[in-house]
C-alpha cells in the first residue's frame, strides 16, 4: 500500500558536484530535500524511486550513478567512474541518502515512450499488497518554456505544465494519466511517464498536496511537491 | 599509413596554399546574420561586412569563415536564404581578395556546392557531418572540409543533459570517423581538418575537458581547429556575459596552441596572432620578430 509520494525535479545541476563553485537553485535543492524528509515520516517500509530511463526496467537497488558522465574534473570523486544508472534514479538514490534513508529501495526505470495504460498498471502493481511503501517520484516538466530554455521556447509548454500543477495541486494524481504523450514528448517533458506510474498507483482524487516548488529558472519547468493519500 | 590516414608531414592544404605543420592560422568570423550570439547584426549590411573583412585581413586573419545561420535557434533559415545570406558576399571577397583563404560555415551540401562555384576554399560544417552530402560536394569542389563532433544533436539545438563516458573518446570516435567518410567520398587527406567543436552538443564540463585533453586529438596527426570565441564555456568558468570573455578566450586560445592546435577560428583577430605568436615562440616553432636587447 502506498503511504506517501513525492515528487522532484531531476535535472543534472541537482547534484551538488556538477554545478561549480556557485550554490546554483539553493531553493529547488532545499525544496527536494524537504520533500524527501516529509516522504521518510510516513515510516515505509520501502522507498520505490520513479524516474525515466532509457528502457522501463528495475535497477539493482545497490546501483550507483555517475555524475562525471556531465562533467569529469570537477565531479571526479563523487561517484565511481563506470556507475550506470540513469541520472533520474542517480539522483533520487541521493536524496535518499542525504536524508540520512538507509531502508530497503527499489528503482525503477521508466521508458521515454511506455504509454500511459502500461505506466498506470505498473503504478497499480506497487499500489497493491500490504508492504508500507512510499514512491519518490522524479521528472521534469517542458524544457520549452522560453527563448533560452535547453528546447527553445514552444507555446503549448505553458499550458501543459499548468495541467500537470493544477491536478497535482488539487490532489488529483490520477488525472496525469490523461497527459497526451506525444505532446510531452515534444515538450520535452521528462516526467510524463514516472508521473504515470504515480497516477496508476494513486488513481483517487482527495491526496493533500503541498507544493514545495514550481519554477523554471532555466526554461524548464520543475515541480517538486509532497502528498498525503486518501485513506 | 592506412589509406583514411592524415597526409605525409602534416601538411595542410588550403585552396592554393599549404602550410605545415607549426603554421598557426587566424580563421576570422563574419557572420552574415542579423542575430548571431556575438554582436548580433555587426555585419549583417553587406558593406559593413566588407569593411570588416578588409579590418581582419589587415589584423592578419589567414582564413575568412562566412556564415550565414546562427547556431542558436530561433528564426529557420531555409537554404535559399542561407545562399542568399553568403554566396554573393563570397564572390564579392573572392573579387578583392583572390588569394584569401575564404571558407563557408554550413552543414547543407546545398549550399556548399553554390559557395565553393562563388569561390570557398573550404567548408566549415559544425554540425558532426549531418548532411552526408557535403563530404562528396567538398571532394567534386576540390574544397577543404571540417569534420566536428556535435554530440549527434540536430543543426540549431542547444544540449539538453547531454552524457558522456568519455567525451574525448566520443569526439575522437566522430571526427576520425567523418575523416574516413570525408577520405572515402575523394576528399584528399591534406584537405581534411577535424574540430571538437566545444560547447556544440557539450556542457561546459566536456568543453573544458576537451580542451584539457587536446593532445589526443592532435596527437592523431590530422589539423585541430578550435572555435573558442567567447563561447559559454568562458562565460561559465569567468561567471561573465558575452561581450567580456576575451581574456578567458585567449587563455583557451593559448593552451590549444601549446597542445598543437593549428587553426582558430576567432571574433578578436589581432590579439588571437599575439598569442598564437607569442605561443610559438615559446614552443621554438617562430623566431621573434626582432631581438637585441643585451645583444648589442
Amino acid at each position: 500500500m502506498i503511504v506517501a509520494a513525492a515528487l522532484c525535479a531531476s535535472p543534472p545541476l541537482l547534484h551538488p558536484a556538477l554545478t561549480g563553485r556557485e550554490a546554483v537553485v539553493p531553493a529547488l535543492r532545499a525544496a527536494c530535500a524537504e520533500a524527501v524528509a516529509r516522504l521518510l515520516q510516513a515510516g515505509p517500509e520501502v522507498v520505490v524511486v520513479i524516474g525515466p530511463g532509457p528502457v522501463t526496467s528495475e535497477w539493482d537497488p545497490g546501483g550507483r550513478f555517475d555524475p562525471g558522465t556531465f562533467g569529469r574534473g570537477a565531479a571526479a570523486g563523487h561517484g565511481p567512474a563506470g556507475g550506470a544508472l540513469p541520472l533520474s534514479l542517480g539522483l533520487g538514490v541521493m536524496l535518499l541518502e542525504q536524508g540520512g534513508y538507509r531502508g530497503a529501495r527499489r528503482l525503477m526505470a521508466i521508458g521515454a515512450d511506455e504509454p500511459a495504460s502500461a505506466c498506470a498498471a505498473l503504478g497499480a502493481e506497487l499500489a497493491a499488497g500490504a508492504t508500507r511503501t512510499a514512491l519518490l517520484v522524479m521528472g521534469d516538466g517542458s524544457a520549452r518554456r522560453s527563448l533560452k530554455a535547453p528546447g527553445h521556447l514552444d507555446p503549448r509548454a505553458e499550458p501543459f505544465d499548468a495541467a500537470v500543477e493544477a491536478a497535482v495541486r488539487g490532489g488529483r494524481l490520477g488525472a496525469l494519466l490523461e497527459l497526451d504523450e506525444a505532446l510531452a514528448r515534444e515538450l520535452m517533458a521528462t516526467g510524463r511517464p514516472a508521473w504515470q506510474v504515480l497516477a496508476g498507483a494513486v488513481p483517487e482524487d482527495g491526496s493533500v498536496v503541498d507544493v514545495l516548488y514550481r519554477d523554471d529558472p532555466f526554461g524548464v519547468a520543475y515541480l517538486v511537491a509532497c502528498a498525503q493519500l486518501p485513506r | 599509413m592506412s589509406a583514411a590516414g592524415p597526409a605525409e608531414g602534416g601538411v595542410l592544404r588550403l585552396g592554393r596554399r599549404e602550410f605545415g605543420p607549426e603554421r598557426r592560422l587566424v580563421m576570422a568570423i563574419v557572420n552574415r546574420t542579423p542575430n548571431s550570439f556575438y554582436r548580433p547584426g555587426l555585419t549583417w549590411d553587406p558593406a559593413v561586412a566588407l569593411e570588416r573583412v578588409h579590418e581582419v585581413v589587415a589584423e592578419g586573419a589567414d582564413i575568412l569563415d562566412i556564415g550565414g545561420v546562427p547556431a542558436k535557434p530561433p528564426d529557420d533559415v531555409d537554404v535559399r536564404e542561407e545562399i542568399r545570406r553568403i554566396v554573393p558576399f563570397i564572390a564579392a571577397v573572392r573579387v578583392a581578395y583572390p588569394d584569401l583563404i575564404i571558407s563557408a560555415d554550413t552543414w547543407r551540401h546545398e549550399v556548399g556546392r553554390e559557395a565553393c562555384a562563388a569561390g570557398a576554399d573550404m567548408l566549415n560544417d559544425t554540425w558532426g557531418g549531418w548532411d552526408p552530402e557535403l563530404a562528396p560536394v567538398a571532394a567534386a569542389c576540390g574544397a577543404a572540409l571540417v569534420c566536428s563532433h556535435a554530440g549527434g544533436v540536430p543543426p540549431r539545438t542547444r544540449p539538453f543533459r547531454v552524457a558522456y563516458d568519455d567525451v574525448v573518446r566520443d569526439v575522437l570516435a566522430t571526427v576520425l570517423g567523418l575523416a574516413a567518410r570525408a577520405v572515402s567520398a575523394g576528399v584528399p587527406p591534406e584537405r581534411i581538418i577535424i574540430d571538437p567543436a566545444h560547447d556544440f552538443g557539450k556542457n561546459t564540463w566536456h568543453s573544458l575537458e576537451i580542451t584539457r585533453r587536446l593532445g589526443e586529438l592532435t596527437g592523431t596527426g590530422w589539423p585541430v581547429l578550435v572555435s573558442l570565441s567567447n563561447k559559454d564555456f568562458i562565460g561559465e568558468t569567468l561567471d561573465l556575459p558575452v561581450d567580456e570573455r576575451v581574456a578567458g578566450t585567449l587563455a583557451a586560445t593559448a593552451v590549444s596552441a601549446y597542445l598543437g592546435a593549428r587553426i582558430f577560428r576567432a571574433h578578436e583577430v589581432r590579439e588571437t596572432r599575439q598569442v598564437l605568436d607569442t605561443v610559438s615562440a615559446i614552443q621554438g616553432s617562430l623566431a621573434p620578430a626582432r631581438v637585441v636587447r643585451g645583444l648589442a
